[in-house]
């Protein structure tokens, strides 16, 4: 009842006009960044970091959160319209979005079963979200140094060991990025090191024109590979009148939407697992219970249960995030990095110390699912327009956005230079193997790892005791030593036959 | 033949390599210049650092020998325009601007690089004059650089 009162507390926040106006923004641009194919939600928030700088860090985060949200939606308009999936997890939209709309000649339904499932699955992770975030804050109050290390150990090497298909390559990174995180000034003692004489390496490697680079200038090189694709959309027009469904497609969709909000809420908690793996699990649970039509043929449950189920996985990320400060995914350590660089410390004491902040964006998430619903319903006749963009128009535009706010960070070419950087080696490294989220993640959570680290280390006068004496920091070391030796166990199942090899559907 | 072109470095092995002397140098500043550890007051500055690039260097090491058998990507000169326009922009920031540079790239690549019509590249470059004008000069104030030219004007 107290959550309720402090999310009506949130909407309290919530509603000024400036508020409401960056929730509407959020949603509206997360959509058109989600139905554009290639560009994604990572590179969506972090193009859109320096726009936030205006607004005072309530509304910037609100703006943010309902981008990354709304492009949840976006992200199953090209998967149904073209074949060609916006995002990570609406690769299993398509599988039956596609067909639906092809096949069955149902592009407007498609489009109108994955909103409402989106939605569906959104609000009950919200819901969930309500209840369990200050749940978790209250168990991270627990945690010492000792404990905050082993969870981001378990948090960084959960993405950097299972993200991608080489577990060496992701701890390279994942390495790499504390490795840059950690030039500049020592976090402790304010003592200068590995700066090599430069007063710009100095001030360390500025968050935002890096990760502009990494996730966005490398995905506009990556995009001059395809600028010759020509966009194949299936209709000429779409209405919102042809689009509505049946009620017996509505008694369809609910089933499989309800149960994968539930099961994508909690796959989204989990670090390292995120929207695509919780997409995956929906469809894969949905072949589990009985569709009306086979599943892979255009069934409106082979839609709604990856749908609902990335949407809550999406609201699901924001319990550890908020209440723990460990983001589950690389565009959850965006928004992390956006909240510390607003002077914003996510953790267990954020909910005490800063309750209109945490409420107000919970309260945000939940006006942004209605607006997002409303907007892509409202948006399905101006798809085919918006999906007909040429990439090599795309181009061009991204590009100066990356260069200008990459400059507005810092008002100094150094960010310029830093993006330019980041993002030539970002696209060389994804293009050889190496996932680049966990330098992003790992860049983010570094300070705070190194500090937790050094902590435990003065306390225990240097023994490695310290982590196993606790409970908690004892099931963390547990988990850490799983998650590393879990490739090893994949490879074991994988010959085994008992398990599908990574990348299969 | 066959196996001197397996012997080749190509940049499987060139990013491993950067990994092993990447690490290498922060373990060599983080022991010998910022200082690992102090017997009364515990972590010194260079602590954390070497910690994470000695297992840097490991997994470099692990990655350098299975790149042998990983696969090179091909490249052509098309996916290096872009960065290379990026950093003809940067130089000429310095002498004309960064909006005038950034104005002269988005007319040149439209018009010239992917040949569009005059008004596609007009469209396109009120879309991105919007964008920079309205919302990083107007709205959030950000003091772009003038280049040697204006600023000697200006002067």
């Amino acid at each position: 009842m107290n959550n309720f009162s402090m999310l009506m507390s949130g909407f309290a926040v919530l509603f000024t006009f400036q508020n409401i106006a960056a929730t509407v923004f959020g949603a509206i641009l997360g959509l058109l960044v989600g139905a554009m194919p290639g560009i994604g939600s990572l590179a969506g928030v972090a193009l859109l970091l320096p726009l936030t700088f205006k607004f005072n860090p309530t509304t910037a985060i609100i703006m943010l959160g309902a981008l990354y949200y709304a492009n949840m939606y976006g992200g199953a308009f090209s998967s149904i319209l073209i074949g060609i999936p916006g995002d990570g997890p609406a690769v299993m939209t398509m599988i039956d979005g596609f067909p639906m709309a092809t096949k069955k000649g149902r592009p407007g339904q498609a489009l109108l079963t994955s909103n409402l499932s989106s939605f569906i699955g959104g609000t009950i992770g919200m819901i969930i979200l309500t209840f369990m975030g200050p749940l978790l804050a209250e168990f991270g109050l627990k945690f010492g140094p000792a404990e905050m290390t082993a969870l981001l150990l378990v948090a960084m090497t959960s993405i950097g060991w299972l993200v991608g298909e080489n577990p060496t390559k992701g701890i390279i990174l994942t390495a790499f990025g504390i490795l840059l995180a950690s030039m500049g000034m020592d976090t402790l003692s304010g003592y200068p090191r590995y700066d090599f004489g430069s007063i710009y390496l100095l001030g360390g490697i500025p968050f935002v024109p890096f990760v502009i680079g990494v996730v966005g200038f490398s995905q506009v090189i990556r995009l001059m590979g395809e600028r010759h694709h020509e966009t194949k959309l299936i209709v000429d027009k779409l209405s919102i009148k042809s689009s509505m469904i049946t009620l017996h497609d509505l008694r369809r969709l609910l089933p499989p939407a309800i149960r994968s909000g539930f099961l994508g809420t909690f796959v989204g908690v989990l670090p390292g697992a995120g929207a695509t793996t919780a997409a995956f699990m929906g469809y894969a649970v949905q072949k589990s219970f009985k569709s009306e039509e086979p599943l892979g043929s255009g069934a409106i449950e082979g839609i709604a249960a990856p749908e609902a189920a990335n949407n809550a996985a999406a609201a699901g990320a924001f319990a550890p995030l908020l209440a723990l400060g460990i983001p589950g995914s690389g565009t959850g350590a965006v928004l992390l990095g956006g909240l510390m660089m607003w002077g914003l410390n996510p953790g267990p004491l954020l909910f005490t110390n800063s309750p209109e902040f945490a409420w107000g964006l919970i309260a945000s998430l939940f006006l942004a699912n209605l607006i997002t619903l409303m907007i892509s319903w409202g948006v399905i006749p101006f798809l085919v327009k918006i999906l007909s963009v040429p990439t090599r128009l795309m181009i061009p535009v991204i590009t100066v956005v990356c260069i200008v706010g990459s400059y507005s960070t810092s008002n100094s070419m150094y960010g310029v230079l830093i993006m330019f950087a980041s993002g030539v080696l970002g696209y060389i490294l994804s293009e050889t193997g190496y996932n680049t989220a966990p330098a992003v993640l790992s860049f983010v959570l570094a300070p705070l790892l190194e500090s937790n680290m050094r902590k435990a280390f003065i306390i225990s006068q240097g023994s490695l005791k310290i982590f196993v004496e606790k409970p908690i920091s004892l099931v963390f070391i547990l988990i850490l030593l799983i998650t590393i030796c879990f490739p090893l166990i994949r490879v074991a199942l994988v010959k085994l036959g008992w398990m599908k090899k990574k990348g299969a559907v | 033949m066959n196996a001197e072109k397996k012997r080749r470095i190509t940049i499987m092995q060139v990013i491993p390599i950067v990994g092993i002397i990447m690490s290498a140098a922060f373990v060599y500043l983080g022991v010998y210049k910022y200082g690992f550890w102090d017997e009364f007051k515990g972590p010194k500055p260079g602590f954390f650092p070497t910690l994470i690039a000695l297992l840097m260097l490991g997994s470099s090491v692990l990655a350098l020998i299975l790149s042998f058998k990983e696969k090179a990507p091909t490249w052509t000169l098309e996916h290096w325009i872009l960065p290379l326009s990026v950093l003809a922009l940067l130089g000429t920031t310095f002498i004309i601007g960064l909006l005038p540079s950034l104005a002269l790239f988005v007319l040149l690549w439209l018009r010239v690089f992917e040949k569009c019509s005059w008004k596609t590249t007009l469209t396109v470059f009120a879309v991105i004059a919007f964008i920079v004008v309205g919302a990083f000069v107007l709205w959030l104030g950000v003091p772009f650089p003038k280049g040697i030219i204006l600023t000697m004007l200006s002067n």
